[in-house]
């Protein structure tokens, strides 16, 4: 209060001109404004609501959502409720957003990196690329993929590879491993994971051998061998102890006069249009940012790493490419963010992802609610990515050692 | 004995022939090592398979046929059906926007005095006009339609001599005529109750090429200025602004914008009262501009970021009062600095305009698609008609960035 007051009487300057009058007079107004804006979108809503008698509330969650889903990862039917079939709609998305951040950033990093290159061809073709696929909306890459895909013959005309690999217009099947027995197969996947996990430590404990000693120990080499080993291991003794082997690969072959696959996995014609256009849209925005971190390593780093007689190879791996690293990986995760945003559009081509199905929920459930909802999964999404963003950043930083 | 140096100073050779021209050239970007060498024959291979394939299916095998049927909804969509347009012809109202525009460009070439501006007159005039010498759709594309695409060159000239010859050539000038021309082919487009010829049109049949830069035009020229406010917002002293300026720019870059877009379709319509004017297409524009200007904002406050705190030190300490400082020294050296993520942000909303079609406007993807949809017998040159469109896109936002390099050039940015 003694504060505010030595404020307002400060030196005898009148008072609509005192700096802290004025500060807090347009901070109350403007919150005034929005909150009154707010509110009165509110009560326009609640009237709305009231007057043509529609549903609100979050009640219609555990009601059956009665409407089929196209694709779906997690088991599904139609008696399920609206919660459940909103977990399956985000699992969808999320599915898509992994493999696509996953496929996006080993193209984006070539093609950066070819961008680069010393070779007048390789670094032009790469340059076509960028500018072509960055420059066309990501609607028209699906658009133009999803009607390659539908254009493909029918299954019982559809190619086949080696008779593994079937390619038709339900899209890609491919042999898959298929579990004999739950037990046995849970088992060697967890055996599996021990294998890799020694498999780690005993690279990261050779390299540094390697690095303090000097001794060449083939660490990468020494480490895959022994996770081969340990993995192929607990195969033999679980296919003895239990009488058959974990896994069996399971051919994919057409069945009926219609032509369906079965067995092997499937990968839908939707999906395979979806992740070819947002990979190949997503990878020229990451190959421009992989070549602009790698340009921003001082060029002295590359010059003495050449003097010291290191290969161009193992000066891009070791020298430059890790200190690019610093500046690539912030821009790298915003992209990764719009992918899983921009699968949004995989509405247009037919696939069921998050966005997709809250359009068709709106037609039976409350609008307002079904926006919040996928509003918090949309933002818990993008704050998980900013937290990796932020943990990365946190171990990245120049640090005295 | 050395009595005379220059008998054995060498003589000047000429550089190896290896070292240069064409041999050289290939010897340091082509061949320099074996496994470049390696590359090169490896990726001119696959470059020539791609051509010759590539070529071949271009010339020989594509039907570019399904293009031209689609013909001038390309341009304007629904806009001249006889439900949007009954009993008149409704064509010559996006063309005469287009003549303003051509003049605009024709004043602006003559201000700017040559250079990329007058490049980009020349081009635009030039496509017109062409426009109206295409060798086949006589039955669609009458001589009157012709003539007014032909009448783009005049336009041009016209502009370029108001501009020369008149007060009105001056960059202000053009700014207040662009934004009043914008207005003008709002109202042309939309039409007037009850005067001939002007029959109104409803935004729903507004469509294709035309709706996308409408949607671009307004949505660039909105969010800009929204970005900046967003921007200052985000960095002011004052609590309750910044509070209420990050929860806003978080929100929309948080969520996609095909939900925005959808979610105003649905929902803006509760939050009005029932008597409020608005409609599908101002309410697709809002939703693309604050959608944008929340990623400007991040730009710009990026932009500010980078300026050296010296410069706003030193135009306080020269007794510039707080918005002058900001409107003289901070903004225009901010904005200077992040040129290409603005300019990457202008091209991603107009890329953005083609998500219009969850709120079921027919802009040019969202036709094509239609078309294709509507005819299976195009099914299979889906892939054409979608090629070209990806080009038409492509020329425009390359237009943008080549803009964009030019200014900064201008600008001198890097340099100074």
């Amino acid at each position: 209060m003694a504060t505010i007051l030595r404020n307002l009487t400060y030196q005898g300057i009148p008072i609509w001109r005192n700096i802290f009058v004025i500060q807090w007079a347009s901070q109350i107004l403007s919150g005034v404004l929005v909150v009154v804006l707010v509110g009165w979108f509110f009560v326009n809503i609640g009237n709305a609501i009231q007057e043509r008698d529609i549903p609100y509330g979050f009640s219609f969650l555990s009601r059956a959502y009665q409407t089929p889903i196209g694709q779906h990862f997690l088991a599904y039917k139609s008696s399920d409720s609206f919660l459940y079939a909103f977990v399956v709609a985000a699992t969808n998305t999320i599915v898509v957003s992994i493999v696509g951040v996953i496929l996006a950033t080993v193209l984006g990093i070539i093609v950066g990196i070819s961008r680069m290159s010393g070779n007048w061809i390789v670094s032009k073709a790469a340059l076509v690329y960028i500018e072509f696929f960055r420059n066309v909306p990501l609607l028209l890459h699906l658009f133009f993929w999803f009607y390659i895909v539908l254009a493909l013959p029918p299954v019982r005309q559809g190619y086949v590879i080696a008779q593994r690999l079937y390619i038709n217009n339900g899209g890609v099947s491919f042999p898959s491993p298929s579990p004999t027995n739950g037990g046995l197969a849970a088992t060697w996947v967890l055996a599996a994971v021990v294998a890799v996990i020694i498999g780690w430590v005993i690279r990261r404990w050779l390299a540094r051998r390697e690095r303090d000693t000097g001794v060449a120990s083939y660490p990468l080499a020494a480490g895959c061998a022994a996770a081969v080993v340990v993995g192929a291991a607990a195969w033999l003794i679980l296919s003895a102890a239990g009488g058959a082997a974990p896994f069996v690969i399971s051919q994919p072959e057409p069945h009926g006069t219609f032509g369906r696959i079965a067995g092997g996995f499937t990968v839908p014609g939707g999906l395979i249009a979806l992740l070819i256009g947002l990979v190949t849209y997503t990878s020229s925005f990451i190959a421009e940012i992989v070549r602009a971190g790698v340009q921003s390593v001082g060029r002295g780093q590359t010059e003495a790493s050449r003097a010291v007689g290191l290969s161009a190879m193992s000066t891009l791996r070791d020298i430059t490419f890790p200190q690019a690293l610093r500046v690539i990986v912030p821009p790298l995760i915003s992209q990764c963010l719009n992918l899983t945003k921009n699968s949004s559009l995989a509405g247009a081509i037919g696939y069921s992802d998050l966005t997709n199905v809250a359009k068709t929920m709106t037609q039976t459930a409350p609008a307002v609610s079904i926006f919040i909802l996928i509003m918090a999964a949309y933002l818990a999404m993008s704050l998980t990515f900013s937290l990796i963003g932020n943990l990365y950043n946190r171990h990245s930083r120049f640090t005295a050692s | 004995m050395l009595t005379n140096p220059q008998l054995f100073a060498p003589p000047i050779l000429p550089p190896p022939r290896s070292e240069t021209g064409m041999v050289g050239w290939m010897r340091v970007n082509l061949f320099s090592a074996w496994h470049n060498s390696a590359m090169t024959v490896m990726a001119g291979i696959a470059l020539a398979l791609a051509l010759w394939f590539g070529l071949g299916w271009i010339i020989l095998e594509a039907n570019w046929a399904v293009v031209p049927t689609l013909g001038g909804r390309i341009i304007i969509g629904q806009y001249n059906i006889e439900a949007a347009c009954p009993g008149q012809n409704c064509f010559w109202r996006p063309q005469a926007a287009l003549l303003l525009t051509t003049a605009l460009l024709g004043m602006a070439w003559a201000v700017a005095g040559g250079g990329v501006t007058k490049r980009i007159a020349l081009v635009v005039g030039g496509i017109a006009a062409a426009f109206a010498f295409l060798p086949y759709g006589f039955d669609r594309m009458g001589l009157d339609v012709r003539l007014l695409l032909l009448a783009n060159l005049p336009a041009l000239a016209v502009g370029w001599a108001l501009a020369r010859y008149t007060r009105l050539g001056s960059a202000s000038w053009i700014a207040i005529l662009s934004v009043l021309a914008f207005i003008l082919t709002l109202v042309l487009l939309r039409g007037i109750p009850g005067v001939p010829f002007l029959h109104p049109v409803s935004v729903i049949y507004w469509g294709g090429l035309m709706l996308n830069l409408l949607l671009a035009i307004a949505g660039i020229a909105l969010s800009f200025p929204v970005g900046i406010v967003l921007a200052l917002g985000r960095r002011s002293r004052l609590q309750v602004v910044k509070f209420m300026c990050i929860v806003f720019i978080e929100t929309f870059r948080g969520v996609p914008l095909i939900t925005l877009l959808f979610m105003s379709q649905v929902l803006v319509p509760l939050a009005f009262p029932d008597n409020f004017p608005q409609n599908s297409l101002v309410r697709a524009a809002i939703v693309i501009t604050l959608f944008s200007s929340a990623y400007m904002a991040e730009n710009i406050r990026g932009g500010l970021q980078s300026l050296h705190p010296g410069q706003v030190e030193a135009a306080r300490a020269l007794g510039l009062p707080g918005w002058q400082t900001t409107l003289f020294i901070s903004l225009p050296q901010a904005i200077r600095n992040v040129i290409p993520p603005i300019v990457g942000q202008f091209i991603s909303l107009f890329k953005d305009t083609s998500l219009v079609y969850i709120i079921g406007m027919l802009d040019v993807v969202e036709i094509s698609r239609a078309f294709i949809q509507g005819n299976p017998e195009y099914l299979a040159n889906a892939k054409e008609l979608f090629i070209f469109l990806a080009l038409v896109f492509w020329v425009f936002t390359y237009g943008m960035s080549y803009v964009s390099r030019r200014v900064e050039q201008h600008l001198g940015v890097g340099e100074r």
